[in-house]
């Protein structure tokens, strides 16, 4: 049942209720009740706090519990979005959460990027700034936007057994440069481990997306 | 004497081994690059002759990239530095499959261990065709272009099994997108199982060894990858009990590492099997020390006169 405290015209138009769309992965549900709960002054920050970011946790628990997989998680992340894209732009500088700046990218060689997308979408969904780089990402572009955008962690992924290797050239890039010991590392990806992240020089390995955030928090809360 | 890998599966004999090394590796030990032996049959057979015969496994597999079907059937593909999907179909063909069927050919002429061809499952291959984000949601969201694409790629891949069986080798199906770490058992069952079984009958219908890939979490799909009929399945975790003959059990991590102690335990553990093909979780990344795979082939020799 919907918290009365969150409801507007009956429960119509509520929180629990873009929560649950987002969960529901019903795109044009979200984007109705967001734009209605706009039309009636609610404001965005609550609608992105209590709805859809709720919403988009909901499905991360899924999701670590094998209750959703990725069709799930995609098809709820483009309802996260559907809403998310009426509200940011109505959200004053500063006022929205802002835990610190992730780049985030696939490694050379590697168009995986699902993975990846689901990393991005719930660190988004946590308050974290994200910088997508995108997929088959050179070496040179992430040490590029290490040095331009100051992020407090990069993380990096690879699905591939043959292009996994490729995120060790990134940590000595930055080892190279000077730039290690300004940002922390994390990496993910199916082919590798805890054990590949510590060789290589990362600073963590994400199992998944809901894990992932778990070891952003706990690197940046350091 | 029938090769080991047939004694196996007749539960003949206890062990077969073959740390899954395939074309770039195998490449890269000749000072190759896969973009050169990938679009060219006797460069493949050549550098695959030269992997078995310095590693000395059970059997050869015919693998360059995972997007010879998917470029056949019109999808841009780049080689180098390594295979990368550019995009879903497009109007521009490059059909490599010609150069797969020449290289099983000529290995099946000159080693003396079965010669496999490695194929995409239509489920994976379908993925490939519309990209495997709009595809993945579509399989649920309602829409029938997923369920078109599947039939497309299952058309495309019984064209290509016939071709291959034709040359009496046998055959590997990979499906990794249609692994547990992917999508649901349900969705399994609903898109991927049937092309999958529709393939493995007809190579058994030749009398020639199927067997099924499929990497990442297996767990929950395994009892039904055991139905397939597959005469070898190769998953991630072997733990599950099955009737068809597992492959597997040294991860590839390990083998990247080349951590000795590591890998006695995974292999030991893989050895309470009763039978099994021992075999890396998925393929021997490129860049694996050669020793690393020599030690893999000791060890196990070593544990198994034991």
């Amino acid at each position: 049942m919907a918290n009365p405290s969150n409801s507007l015209l009956g429960g119509i138009l509520d929180f629990d209720n873009i929560k649950k769309a987002v969960v529901d992965m019903n795109v044009e549900k979200v984007k109705d009740l967001v734009a209605k709960s706009l039309k009636a002054k609610l404001q965005p920050e609550e609608i992105l706090e209590k709805g859809l970011i709720a919403g988009m946790k909901e499905v991360g628990r899924l999701f670590s519990c094998k209750e959703y997989f990725v069709p799930e998680v995609l098809m709820a992340s483009e309802a996260f979005y559907a809403g998310f894209d009426l509200i940011s732009p109505l959200i004053k500088t500063g006022k929205m959460k802002e835990k610190g700046k992730i780049v985030i990218g696939v490694v050379e060689g590697d168009i995986h990027d699902i993975g990846k997308n689901i990393v991005k979408v719930m660190l988004d969904a946590s308050g974290y700034q994200v910088v997508d780089l995108g997929k088959d990402v050179p070496t040179e572009k992430f040490i590029e936007a290490v040095t331009r955008e100051n992020p407090k962690i990069l993380a990096m992924s690879a699905l591939m057994t043959t292009t996994m290797v490729r995120m060790r050239a990134v940590v000595k890039g930055l080892e190279e440069k000077n730039l290690r010991n300004k940002v922390k590392v994390i990496i993910g990806g199916a082919p590798a481990n805890a054990d590949f992240a510590k060789r290589i020089g990362a600073d963590g390995y994400g199992e998944d997306a809901a894990k992932a955030v778990s070891l952003v928090e706990d690197l940046i809360g350091k | 004497m029938e090769n080991k890998i047939n004694r196996v599966i007749k539960r003949e004999k206890k062990l077969a081994i073959f740390p899954i090394v395939c074309a770039d590796h195998c490449a890269r030990l000749l000072n190759m690059s896969l973009a050169e032996v990938a679009n060219d049959g006797k460069k493949l057979a050549k550098v695959l002759e030269f992997g078995y015969q310095t590693y000395q496994y059970d059997m050869v597999l015919v693998f360059s990239d995972p997007y010879v079907e998917a470029q056949a059937l019109g999808c841009p593909v780049k080689l180098s530095p390594s295979p990368t999907l550019l995009g879903p179909k497009s109007t521009s063909v490059s059909d490599r499959t010609g150069e797969i069927i020449k290289a099983a050919e000529l290995l099946k002429l000159r080693v003396e261990v079965p010669v496999f061809v490695s194929i995409k499952g239509p489920f994976t291959l379908a993925s490939f065709l519309i990209g495997i984000e709009d595809f993945l949601k579509d399989l649920i969201s309602g829409r029938k272009s997923a369920e078109a694409a599947i039939n497309h790629a299952l058309e495309f891949q019984i064209n290509y099994l016939d071709r291959l069986l034709k040359l009496g080798v046998n055959v590997f199906i990979g499906d990794p997108v249609a692994s547990s770490s992917v999508i649901s058992p349900k969705t399994f069952k609903q898109f991927a199982y049937e092309p999958l079984q529709i393939l493995i009958n007809k190579i058994k219908e030749k009398g020639l060894i199927a067997g099924a890939h499929i990497c990442g979490d297996t767990k929950p799909i395994t009892p039904m990858l055991d139905e397939l009929g597959a005469d070898i399945l190769s998953i991630e975790d072997i733990t599950p009990k099955t009737k068809t003959l597992k492959m597997g059990g040294v991860s590839t991590d390990t083998i990247f590492a080349g951590n000795k102690a590591k890998m006695a335990e995974e292999i030991k553990i893989a050895l309470n099997e009763p039978y099994l093909i021992l075999a890396t979780s998925c393929d021997v990344p490129t860049e694996t020390d050669m020793k690393n795979i020599k030690m893999m082939m000791e060890i196990a020799h070593t544990y198994h006169r034991n």
